[in-house]
């Protein structure tokens, strides 16, 4: 059995083919190699296209991290970012998928998406932990592929595969708009803007506007554009009126749009619509669009037109009938005077005419013609109280001159105006403003600036200074003399006397002596006048009283009267001074004398005594004489006086002189008596006076 | 037994005219076609070892080209993806500083995986010629490959824990590359072509070797 294994043995060294003798497992390898190369090949055939971007700036792209997208889903990677040859821009290098690579033609941007917080809202909020990303646009036709492109530095306003319609907007500012701003309907966003850009002649804004699809079939020929930007405030002849949009409008602004009328006509892809200030006023524009055969007519008017504008309303009795289309001045050739006439041109609605909705415009100008001879004129109006904007009135005047509608052949008629009625405010304002001009005021202010700089001086003057004390001194002499015993006890002796004296009164009233009163009275006048003659005491004053009704007999009787009010004003001065102090004390005793000789009247029985009383009150009158003598003392004290007397006393020895005849002295003296008689009713008075009011006599009053 | 007066000589089974059972190391004589105790089959040298180990070694060379051009892992930080390879990972920690880090996954990575195709292909290369070496350097050699092969997993076995744990969404992902899968590939390869080499041809002679 054993020895079977040798010729084993033998076989064994025998060369076996190579492909005998090869081992199955060399399919292992093979099989490696295979899913190798199929690996490597399926990566490379996964490579994608590699293609070029230019962007302006590429912050935060990073190469091997940064992604490309496609309506959010990666596509690519970038590979590499580097710099253009002249360090201009940036060129990013990216692989993108290859199934993407047809679409990117023409119209295929990138931008850069990054974290923006806007008035809009918060995007790209993701990429603020992974990092920015790229993102392309583009539409779904295959055009002629491209590797190289701009890239933009904001994502486009739309899409290229944009559903909806793009038409352009036109503004005088572009302030109001900014790219991407919304654009409502009703206040429902449909749109949106781009980017503003200049008029190649730079006299306006376009901006292109992009409507959504189903949205778009809003617009049409009647449609109109305001802009609803932050809030407006509009003061006109409306009122205050206050609008306020979303707050992303008043951040980013916004554009809104209407139908303005109904049945407008479809828009081709080219039109370009007007950003109005404000909804009134694009639906006002409404005029512009409807006004179908609008006749034209102008209006010279011979006044100023500040404050009329192209649109403004022309109204017929309240209704708007038409607009103000083109305002002019026109040379005119036939008027010297006037050589430049302003011109208004007004579009005429014949509808709201009242003319029927064919109406030629020949029929329209007939209608104006046969209005204008009825009396129709144009006007000027103000729109409101407080606006200063016109508008042109069509009103019927029955009081005016003829006129007729001046038809120019193809231009337009010329209809007559009458001067409006406007009150000239701006006038009247100037006028104010001028009057307020005209006030001296500087030279008032001068004055009172001297004015003050005088007081000033004087209150600084030491001589005003001296006045308090002085006035203090005198105050404190008056209160002196006001104190003093006897000055109050005046009134308690006066009013004695005259309780006495009432009671005296009543006594001789209820005997019934007025009869006797009268003769005792007369007896008393006679004795006075025996008196006057006999007394030795007084002739000095019977000497003035002769004098002065002397004088008042004389032809100078007027220049004695004068000197009379010259007597008494310096008798006035006489009582303030030192001397008058006296009187009160001298008066006290005549008083009392009085006093007594009633009393004794009292006590001797009322007729009887009456001689006695009559002699007490001689007595009386002795005691008033002294008094009186005191007070001439007084006066003779007094140089300036004495001389004023001793004029009376020359104009009174003129005057007896010029008399000459002496028997007539005797009824002089008796009229002086009299006179002497009022002077004791003066007294009287003064009495009374000085009962009242005390302080008058010291006074001066 | 005639080599018995050689002590410096290496006496072999088969120079004996004995076959050891390789697995459960029965001796037997030699034409025993099967292990008396456990059966299986007796053969003195595996004539197809060599081809074996040349088989699975190109194939673990060929899986680790891939392994080191593809990324190893994917990781998704916030969005934004990193990959990297096994040298670029490598470049990465050295440049963060990480040296000892760096040299750890590069001595696992790159070094004991280049230097298993080496030495295996040096002791296949080296049996196939006959070159005789009197120690037992090319034994040792061959412990140390077979016994390190299950290290050189440590790559794999860090981005499959990696993957497993790191796994929140937006955050941070982490997901295996093309580089992990290749690289199980080429250590299980290099593993396999290991132990299909046959350590008894290393005693046998240039002379010898046709006889297998």
């Amino acid at each position: 059995m054993s020895d079977q294994q040798p010729s084993e043995l033998d076989l064994q060294p025998i060369k076996r083919s190579f492909w005998r003798n090869l081992s199955p497992l060399w399919a292992v390898p093979l099989l490696s190699l295979v899913l190798a190369l199929g690996l490597a090949w399926q990566s490379f055939s996964d490579r994608g296209v590699l293609i070029e971007i230019l962007f302006d700036e590429a912050s935060g792209v990073t190469a091997g991290e940064t992604l490309i997208k496609y309506r959010d889903v990666t596509i690519g990677e970038v590979e590499r970012v580097d710099f253009t040859e002249d360090l201009t821009k940036v060129i990013v290098y990216a692989r993108v998928n290859k199934a993407v690579v047809p679409y990117l033609d023409e119209d295929a941007t990138f931008w850069v998406v990054e974290p923006e917080v806007s008035a809009r809202g918060i995007s790209g909020l993701s990429t603020v932990l992974s990092g920015v990303y790229i993102q392309g646009a583009w539409d779904d036709r295959i055009g002629t592929a491209k590797t190289s492109f701009d890239g933009a530095s904001t994502p486009p306003s739309v899409l290229p595969n944009y559903k909806g319609t793009r038409i352009t907007l036109r503004a005088a500012d572009g302030q109001m708009v900014s790219a991407g701003a919304p654009i409502f309907y009703r206040g429902l966003e449909v749109g949106r803007l781009g980017t503003p850009r200049l008029t190649s002649t730079g006299d306006a804004i376009l901006i292109d506007a992009y409507i959504d699809a189903p949205h778009d079939k809003l617009l049409n020929s009647a449609t109109r554009f305001w802009d609803t930007s932050g809030f407006s405030v509009s003061f006109g002849s409306g009122g205050l009126a206050l609008n306020v949009e979303s707050i992303a409008t008043i951040l980013s602004g916004g554009i809104a749009f209407d139908s303005i009328f109904e049945n407008g006509g479809s828009i081709s892809t080219s039109a370009v619509f007007d950003i109005y200030d404000e909804e009134a006023e694009a639906r006002r524009s409404i005029f512009v669009g409807r006004v179908q055969n609008g006749v034209a007519v102008s209006v010279a008017f011979g006044e100023s037109v500040s404050g009329l504008t192209p649109g403004a309303p022309v109204q017929f009795a309240g209704i708007e009938v038409g607009e103000v289309s083109e305002i002019r001045a026109q040379v005119n050739d036939e008027n010297p005077d006037q050589a430049i006439t302003l011109l208004a041109s007004l579009n005429l609605d014949p509808l709201r005419l009242g003319m029927p909705n064919d109406a030629t415009t020949e029929e329209t100008i007939d209608f104006l013609r046969v209005s204008v001879e009825n009396g129709m004129r144009a006007r000027l109006a103000t729109s409101g109280i407080f606006s200063s904007s016109l508008i042109v009135e069509l009103v019927m005047m029955n009081d005016t001159p003829d006129a007729s509608l001046i038809l120019r052949g193809e231009d337009e008629p010329i209809l007559p105006s009458v001067r409006s009625n406007i009150p000239d405010f701006t006038a009247t304002a100037e006028g104010m403003i001028e009057r307020i001009n005209s006030l001296p005021i500087e030279e008032l202010l001068d004055q009172a600036i001297k004015t003050m700089a005088s007081i000033e001086d004087l209150a600084a003057d030491p001589d005003l200074r001296t006045v308090a004390p002085a006035t203090r001194t005198l105050l404190e002499d008056t209160s002196a003399l006001i104190n003093s015993p006897d000055l109050q006890a005046i009134p308690t002796d006066l009013r004695a006397t005259i309780t006495d004296l009432r009671t005296i009164t009543e006594e001789l009233r209820s005997a019934d002596v007025s009869g006797t009163l009268t003769r005792a009275l007369t007896a008393a006048e006679t004795t006075a006048n025996n008196l006057s003659t006999a007394s030795e005491n007084v002739p000095a004053l019977i000497e003035d009283l002769r004098t002065l009704t002397a004088k008042a007999n004389s032809l100078e009787a007027e220049a004695l009267i004068t000197q009379a009010t010259t007597f008494l004003a310096s008798a006035d001065a006489v009582i303030n001074t030192d001397g008058a102090r006296a009187l009160p004390q001298s008066l006290t005793d005549a008083l009392d004398e009085v006093r007594l000789a009633v009393a004794e009247l009292r006590g001797g029985g009322a007729v009887d005594n009456l001689n006695a009383a009559l002699n007490s009150a001689q007595a009386a009158a002795e005691s008033i004489d002294v008094a009186a003598s005191d007070f001439r003392v007084t006066m003779a004290d007094l140089p300036r006086l004495s001389e004023q007397l001793k004029g009376v006393l020359a104009t009174a020895e003129r005057v007896i002189a010029s008399y000459g005849n002496r028997s007539d002295f005797s009824d002089e003296t008796i009229r002086a008596l009299r006179d002497v008689s009022d002077a004791a009713r003066a007294v009287e008075a003064l009495s009374r006076q000085l009962e009242r009011d005390p302080a008058s006599l010291l006074l001066g009053r | 037994m005639e080599n018995t007066g050689k002590p410096t000589s290496v006496l072999t089974a088969r120079a004996a005219g004995l076959v050891g059972c390789t697995r459960c190391g029965r001796v037997h004589d030699q034409g025993v076609a099967l292990c008396v105790r456990c059966g299986s089959t007796l053969q003195s040298r595996d004539t197809l070892a060599l081809q074996k180990v040349w088989a699975w070694w190109w194939a673990g060379l060929i899986a680790y080209v891939p392994a080191n051009i593809y990324p190893m892992l994917r990781m998704t930080q916030f969005g934004r993806p990193h990959e990297s390879s096994i040298m670029g990972g490598v470049i990465d920690l050295a440049q963060h500083g990480d040296l000892w880090v760096a040299f750890v996954v590069f001595f696992a990575s790159i070094i004991i995986p280049i230097g298993k195709f080496i030495a295996i292909a040096y002791l296949a290369w080296s049996v196939k010629k006959g070159i005789r070496t009197r120690d037992v350097g090319r034994l040792h050699m061959y412990e140390i490959v077979e016994f390190i092969g299950r290290w050189s997993m440590i790559d794999v076995f860090v981005v499959a824990i990696l993957t497993a744990l790191l796994q929140m969404d937006f955050i941070v992902t982490v997901s295996p590359g093309i580089a992990a899968f290749s690289f199980t590939v080429s250590v299980v390869c290099t593993m396999i072509s290991a132990q299909s080499f046959d350590p008894r041809t290393i005693w046998d002679t240039e002379k010898e070797t046709p006889r297998v």
